[in-house]
């Protein structure tokens, strides 16, 4: 069999090795970097979807959290408004059921004083009456005769007010 | 005994008439050139195999740990800009490895033939001197060899000639190298054998001095260091000045 000289250059095989190493490089490329490097681009692509996903629940989480902060804060202010309200309506109330009580007293008290009064006044007509009743009689006795009770009534109303005085 | 350290085996030849090219010659060399191509390719294929973007395989591990080192050992040296030798150098580098260590299942490498190392040296040399005429134009290119002053300019010539041809030699020189020692070493070792062995009285002796037992394992020290060391450097040093030059080259 033919043999090659140790060192040698053979020009065809030159030309040959050139397109060889070519043919390599687009085999490499072909076989191992497209693929590789596409389902890398993938798996960044879809890290950067995960981080880009736990950055919108933690915005998302984080609007929960202050709406429910502002709610409860909410809340508290209207708790202690009611709270206020319901004092406030407690003591007007509390006040309003004095002022009644003292009123319903005042007016008790006043229609007691009127009734005493009035009692009072019938009390002294009848006396009166009869006290002129009697008078007249007495007098009548004394006198002997009827007297006028029309001719009188001015006499006998100053006696009742002088008895009146005096009793 | 005669030591016959030879090159690569000619299969056919086919001839071309044309005169400087000469004949095609399917040698050894060709051959396992396409051996290792399909082996890279092959290899490249089943790496990449059903490829996931979650819970790899040790297989797809590889893939892109092989992608990333190529792309940093290219990006890392060269810059960002030229993402798109990356292939190139990968290709360089694997064909040089995979030539360089297939000696080893007993296959002629085709780096043992200074045609394949000339081929990929001028197709660096071609980049190098296209990135250096894309940074400065051809004036400021030819204008170069006459720096810092004009007598130096065949110097500058030579030099420049000199980086294709001392890349090509000095990964030849090593592969081969080895090849010659490791001939010699097994042609040595037979006669040591040999001579050792028929040392023994009667038919015994004669029969196991034609057995080169020293050849077993012997070798093996010397293969670390010139199939596995040297193969693997070699390929890694021209990568390395490729992707040197070529960077250098853009920055003018």
């Amino acid at each position: 069999m033919q043999v090659q000289e140790l060192v040698t250059i053979i020009p065809w095989t030159f030309v040959a090795q050139i397109c060889n190493l070519f043919i390599q490089m687009y085999l490499i490329k072909r076989f191992l970097f497209k693929p590789v490097n596409a389902m890398l681009d993938k798996r960044r692509a879809l890290a950067d979807a995960q981080i880009r996903e736990a950055e919108e629940a933690k915005s998302q989480a984080q609007a929960i959290k202050s709406e429910y902060e502002a709610n409860m804060l909410e809340a508290k202010n209207k708790a202690s408004e009611i709270l206020a309200s319901a004092q406030k309506t407690a003591a007007a109330q509390s006040e309003e059921v004095l002022r009644e009580a003292s009123r319903q007293a005042a007016a008790m008290k006043a229609k007691a004083e009127g009734d005493i009064a009035q009692e009072k006044r019938k009390a002294v007509n009848e006396i009166k009456n009869e006290i002129g009743g009697m008078a007249m009689e007495i007098a009548g006795k004394v006198i002997g005769r009827e007297i006028s009770e029309d001719d009188h009534t001015k006499l006998i109303d100053e006696f009742i007010a002088n008895v009146g005085e005096v009793s | 005994m005669n030591v016959d350290i030879t090159g690569a085996k000619v299969f056919f030849t086919i001839p071309t008439g044309i005169p400087v090219m000469g004949d095609i010659l399917i040698s050894e060399t060709l051959v396992v050139s396409w051996i290792v191509m399909i082996l890279i390719t092959g290899l490249c294929i089943w790496l990449t195999r059903d490829l996931k973007v979650e819970n790899i395989s040790k297989r797809q591990a590889v893939a892109e740990m092989l992608v990333e080192m190529a792309n940093n050992f290219v990006i890392g040296n060269m810059g960002e800009k030229f993402r798109h030798m990356i292939p190139f150098v990968a290709a360089l580098f694997t064909t040089s490895v995979v030539s360089n260590l297939i000696s080893l299942i007993g296959l002629r490498s085709p780096t043992t033939d200074l045609s394949t190392e000339a081929a990929w040296a001028v197709v660096v040399f071609i980049m190098i001197t296209s990135q250096k005429i894309k940074a400065g134009g051809i004036g400021g290119y030819l204008k170069g060899f006459t720096q810092p002053i004009p007598v130096l300019t065949p110097f500058n010539v030579l030099s420049e000639l000199a980086t294709p041809v001392s890349m090509a030699c000095r990964h030849f020189g090593n592969i081969l190298s080895g090849v010659v020692i490791n001939g010699l070493l097994y042609a040595a070792l037979a006669v040591a054998s040999s001579a050792l062995f028929g040392l023994l009285p009667g038919v015994l002796g004669d029969v196991l001095a034609q057995i080169p037992f020293l050849s077993v394992g012997v070798p093996a020290v010397l293969s670390v260091y010139f199939d596995w060391f040297s193969g693997v450097m070699q390929a890694f040093i021209f990568c390395m000045l490729t992707v040197m030059y070529i960077a250098n080259a853009a920055e003018g």
